[in-house]
């Protein structure tokens, strides 16, 4: 029983001994300070200072073509952004691939992490199967959906999915379909495996009086094993919706933000990148950043809530 | 344990369902590579063998060098985000200190970063410090954005270490070091291995950066060098040998992942299942 | 010089890698030898003309200077994105500059590139066709040399269709089309050639998208521009995928026999014979560009690449003089027979290598000379981006709206705004 002995005492410090601080105590704390600082810098300086930089470009006119124009102008690269229907429409194209891909991929990860909790043979071949989309390169898993949707080069095209003359990548709706379906396609395997997680959690003798006690089978998925499973499943939906809320990669290679399919960080990089314009481009930047806040606040509030409820329940 | 034939075949159909979909693309940008310059465009889903476009693509200076750039620098990233990853973590494993909690939500919020944020403010640095287009303008990053899901796995890790075993050695009179290497290195090693393998994976993986950060030879990687790859002609779409290089690429993850899928579930879920 | 340091280390550091990974070591350079390098920053040409002059300047230079060929992409938007953030990060390396025709506005008001004066301006400039030569000023200097041109043609099936009159117009064409029930192949994705596309039809009806003062004066042109595109969208004659087509899908769509018209660059010709046969290529007809109106001759797109000098580069005196060799009436011609890019001098024409490569010379010249630069505007790929923005999706454009959309889209651009 050495682990179990072990383990509380790594995982939280012990009870709160504030008496004294030993020279032990003291030596530790400086040892840890030591170890952590590398780590803790080198996310400030790539992190924190390029924000914080960006913040104060989001300020300037500062257009990289006419370098002598820089100037201080307040918030108007802000009141650019915000007046304008194009962030507000690749806010809403963004949102949509959000919450349509987050969706499918919660409701498709369950499923997979189901097969791989319960199925009575070939677990590891499935285990080996999802982690190729989880590995692969998104520039590549996008090329692929990009050329099967092809209309000369694709093999979709004049199956039972789609007519012979179907193009989706070239209106907005199946261009959205596309963007989806890749995004789903590559990282459903990553929520099934932390939906895995969660499902590991549940005890299995819940099931079993459950099961005594004439439960189906679909009565005790919605009423043990979800519930008992809140916390991972929103700790998934939290990293995928932010993720999903960044989406570049697919969108830029299988349209570049054509038929209105421009995601808010296709808009950042045409605007810094492409137009060069540091100013207004940090202004979306710090835009995004802020929704990106948002989002995460949210989830940790309802989080918080809910494992304060399950707590009060059990 | 029995089971009917009906609950057999209901599993085989529930994996073969999953298999088919993991594998589909791949199968297809593979068949898409084999095929010859006049098959690319018949639409169908597998034609033929033919080498002809990774004869290409690997007689181009553009895919050699971005390959190279895509091993040295995810390899340089991933060794120094392990190091520094490794310190923290065992720091939070193993000491009492004042601060966990500013380590791991920094982490945290490291991890939720959106990149496009910073690659202005990134851009506009590197030309002014002379990192734009190098291997330190991409690793640096990389090593930072790899830095919370290692510091996250791999204090999972060390948390399930048994310490005690260091000072039972020392008491058997090996010395600190000798404990240390005969007997934690060993007991680590698998975890550190696991967060390597992710830490690559993401480097390897990266487009926003390597697409703004770079703009010749000189440092992009593959996945960027994708996205500009030039044709047979001025105007042609290469995309055979797009998808030549794209199965290039995906070879030595789909290696990795066969060989450590044990490894790379156990990294993934360790981090998460703490919430 | 710390840069320079971390370079070399690095430089080392990648070769030495190599050397790890294959076995062996690589150079980029291409050329060996002394003299001093210069780096030519140009679109990577796949038929090897850019190489064979390389070859012919370093040989002539004695041993002076030694030209580096740094490959960009061959798609004119990305080439500009990558040169556009090494002139930005005011690299030295970048000594010659394969410039898209349409950057020497945003380049030369950026101060990234030396303006040529004097004799210099003279020898960029004498002998070259009157459009190309105009694609290199810009407020009164000159700013690079003219190297290869493009232009587009109007190629289509004399086995299906009669030959075009001289005064054909798009909608003549549309209409043709959609009663044989066969496509017009254009480029319509969302990228620089619909710019082209756009550009080349409000020109055709008298307009201008900027005029020479820089103004935004686009006119009533941009309506009948937009009901061209949308008739075509619209009609029988639209290719499947049309608004993702970009030229190599046009050209795969024409030699797969679905269409009758095509309008593209010249690459297509000897591709047909390639990829289909020489009795396919022998079915394929040349026209000039379609009219915009009946009554106003049209302008083809003026493409091509100019040769430019880095501002910040350390060698410019060398560099200027291979900037002319590089685009010599020879090289000019090895352009045309290797990658089928017909010459900015008017004297190539008369070189034997440029008429058996080009059998239509005579009608890319005349198209080169009547042909219509794109926009003179230093904010030029934002006003790209604008018109890109309002004709695209092609089959959702409303004519009658269009032109005000334009005019918006432009302004803000103008403004350096979000749009």
């Amino acid at each position: 029983m050495e682990a179990t002995t072990a383990q509380p005492a790594a995982t939280k410090a012990p009870a709160p001994k504030k008496a004294k601080i030993t020279e032990r105590a003291r030596a530790e704390r400086k040892l840890a300070y030591l170890l952590c600082a590398p780590a803790l810098i080198a996310m400030l300086i790539v992190t924190g200072y390029p924000i914080g930089y960006a913040v104060y470009l989001s300020l300037q006119k500062y257009d990289l073509r006419f370098p002598d124009e820089k100037e201080f102008v307040g918030l108007s690269n802000y009141s650019d952004v915000l007046t304008s229907s194009i962030w507000w429409d690749d806010v809403l194209t963004t949102t949509i691939i959000t919450l349509a891909s987050v969706a499918i991929e919660l409701v498709l990860g369950m499923a997979i992490a189901l097969i791989m909790h319960r199925a009575i043979f070939g677990r590891g071949p499935v285990r080996a199967a999802i982690l190729i989309p989880y590995g692969i390169v998104t520039v590549v898993a996008a090329f692929a959906w990009r050329y099967a949707f092809d209309p000369s080069a694709g093999f979709v095209q004049g199956t039972f999915l789609l007519g012979d003359d179907a193009a989706p990548l070239t209106e907005r709706a199946g261009s959205l379909v596309v963007i989806i379906l890749t995004e789903v396609w590559k990282t459903t395997p990553f929520m099934a495996l932390l939906l895995l997680a969660g499902l590991s959690l549940v005890p299995d003798e819940l099931h079993e009086a459950a099961k005594v006690d004439g439960a189906s089978t679909v009565q005790r998925f919605f009423r043990i094993t979800i519930p008992l499973m809140k916390p991972a499943i929103l700790v998934a939906l939290l990293f995928r919706t932010l993720d999903a809320f960044r989406v570049f990669d697919s969108a830029f290679i299988l349209t570049g933000g054509a038929n209105r399919t421009e995601t808010v960080s296709i808009l950042g990089y045409n605007v810094l990148i492409n137009r060069v314009n540091l100013g207004l481009g940090s202004a979306v930047s710090v835009l995004i950043f802020i929704a990106v806040i948002l989002i995460a606040a949210f989830f940790v509030k309802v989080l918080g809530t809910s494992t304060a409820q399950q707590r009060g329940e059990v | 344990m029995t089971h009917t034939p009906r609950e057999k075949a209901f599993w085989s159909i529930a994996i073969l369902v999953v298999i088919l979909y993991a594998l589909i693309p791949v199968a297809w940008i593979t068949s898409l590579s084999l095929k010859s310059p006049d098959q690319v465009a018949d639409g169908k889903f597998f034609s033929g063998f033919s080498f002809e476009n990774y004869d290409q693509i690997f007689s181009e200076n553009t895919f050699n060098a971005a390959l190279v750039n895509s091993l040295g620098i995810a390899a340089i990233a991933t060794l120094i985000s392990i190091a520094l990853a490794s310190m923290a973590a065992y720091a939070l494993a193993r000491l009492n200190f004042a601060g966990k909690a500013v380590i791991l939500s920094g982490a945290l919020a490291v991890a939720m970063f959106p990149p496009i944020s910073i690659v202005g403010s990134l851009f506009d640095l590197w030309r002014a410090i002379g990192l734009y287009d190098t291997w330190p303008g991409l690793i640096l990053p990389y090593m930072t954005f790899t830095l919370p899901l290692a510091i996250y796995t791999l204090s999972a890790f060390f948390r399930e270490i048994p310490w005690e075993l260091e000072q039972a050695a020392q008491v058997d009179g090996a010395t600190p070091f000798q404990a240390f290497r005969k007997v934690i290195v060993p007991l680590a090693a698998p975890g550190v291995f696991t967060a390597a393998i992710l830490v690559f994976i993401f480097a390897w993986n990266d487009f926003l950066f390597a697409n703004t950060l770079t703009s010749t030879t000189d440092a992009q990687t593959v996945p960027a060098a994708l996205a500009f790859f030039s044709g047979g002609s001025r105007f042609t779409e290469p995309i055979g040998a797009i998808s030549a290089a794209a199965v290039v690429v995906t070879i030595p993850i789909i290696i990795m992942v066969l060989i450590f899928q044990r490894r790379i579930v156990a990294g993934l879920t360790a981090g998460a299942v703490k919430g | 010089m710390r840069r320079d340091r971390s370079k070399r280390f690095l430089a080392a550091f990648a070769t030495a890698a190599l050397s790890v990974v294959t076995g062996c070591g690589f150079s980029d350079t291409g050329g060996g030898g002394r003299g001093q390098t210069l780096n030519w920053y140009v679109f990577n040409e796949p038929g090897g003309a850019n190489e064979e002059a390389i070859k012919k300047c370093n040989e002539e230079s004695n041993g002076r200077y030694n030209i580096a060929y740094r490959r960009l992409p061959t798609d004119a938007n990305q080439q500009r994105e990558l040169i556009v953030r090494r002139l930005a990060a005011e690299d030295s390396t970048v000594d010659l500059v394969g410039m898209d025709v349409i950057w020497t506005a945003e380049f030369a008001e950026a101060g990234w590139i030396e303006p040529w004066e004097g004799d210099r301006a003279l020898a960029a400039t004498e002998g070259k066709l009157e459009g190309p030569r105009k694609t290199v000023e810009y407020q009164d200097k000159v700013w690079a040399i003219p190297f290869t041109t493009n232009t587009q043609l109007l190629f289509y099936r004399k086995d299906r269709v009669e030959e075009p009159p001289e005064d054909f117009t798009w909608d003549q064409m549309i209409e043709q089309a959609a009663a044989d029930g066969k496509a017009i192949e254009v480029q319509a994705a969302q990228y620089e050639g619909f710019t082209v596309w756009i550009n080349s039809l409000i020109a055709g009806a008298g307009g201008q998208v900027v005029d020479e003062e820089g103004d935004v004066n686009v006119g009533p042109s941009a309506t009948k521009a937009g009901e061209i595109v949308s008739e075509l969208a619209n009609s029988a004659a639209a290719p499947p995928g049309m608004a993702n087509n970009k030229e190599d899908q046009a050209r795969i769509g024409f030699e797969s026999e679905r269409s009758n018209y095509q309008l593209n660059y010249t690459f297509i010709y000897p591709s047909a014979a390639e990829n289909v046969g020489e009795d396919f290529q022998k079915k394929i007809g040349w026209a000039r560009y379609p009219r915009t109106v009946a009554d106003m001759p049209s302008r083809p797109p003026l493409g091509g690449i100019n040769i430019g000098v880095g501002a910040f580069s350390e060698h410019k005196d060398l560099a200027f003089e291979a900037a002319q060799c590089l685009a010599q009436p020879a090289n000019q011609a090895v352009a045309s027979e290797l990658g089928g890019l017909p010459p900015t001098t008017e004297s190539a024409y008369g070189l034997a290598k440029v008429e058996k490569a080009l059998p239509f010379a005579d009608l890319l010249r005349e198209s080169i000379e009547e042909g219509t630069p794109r926009p003179v505007s230093p904010a030029y790929s934002d006003i790209s981006l604008a018109i890109q923005k309002t004709y695209h999706p092609p089959e959702n454009v409303e004519p009658d709206k269009v032109r005000d959309k334009l005019e918006d889209r432009l302004k803000k651009a103008a403004e350096g705004k979000i749009f």
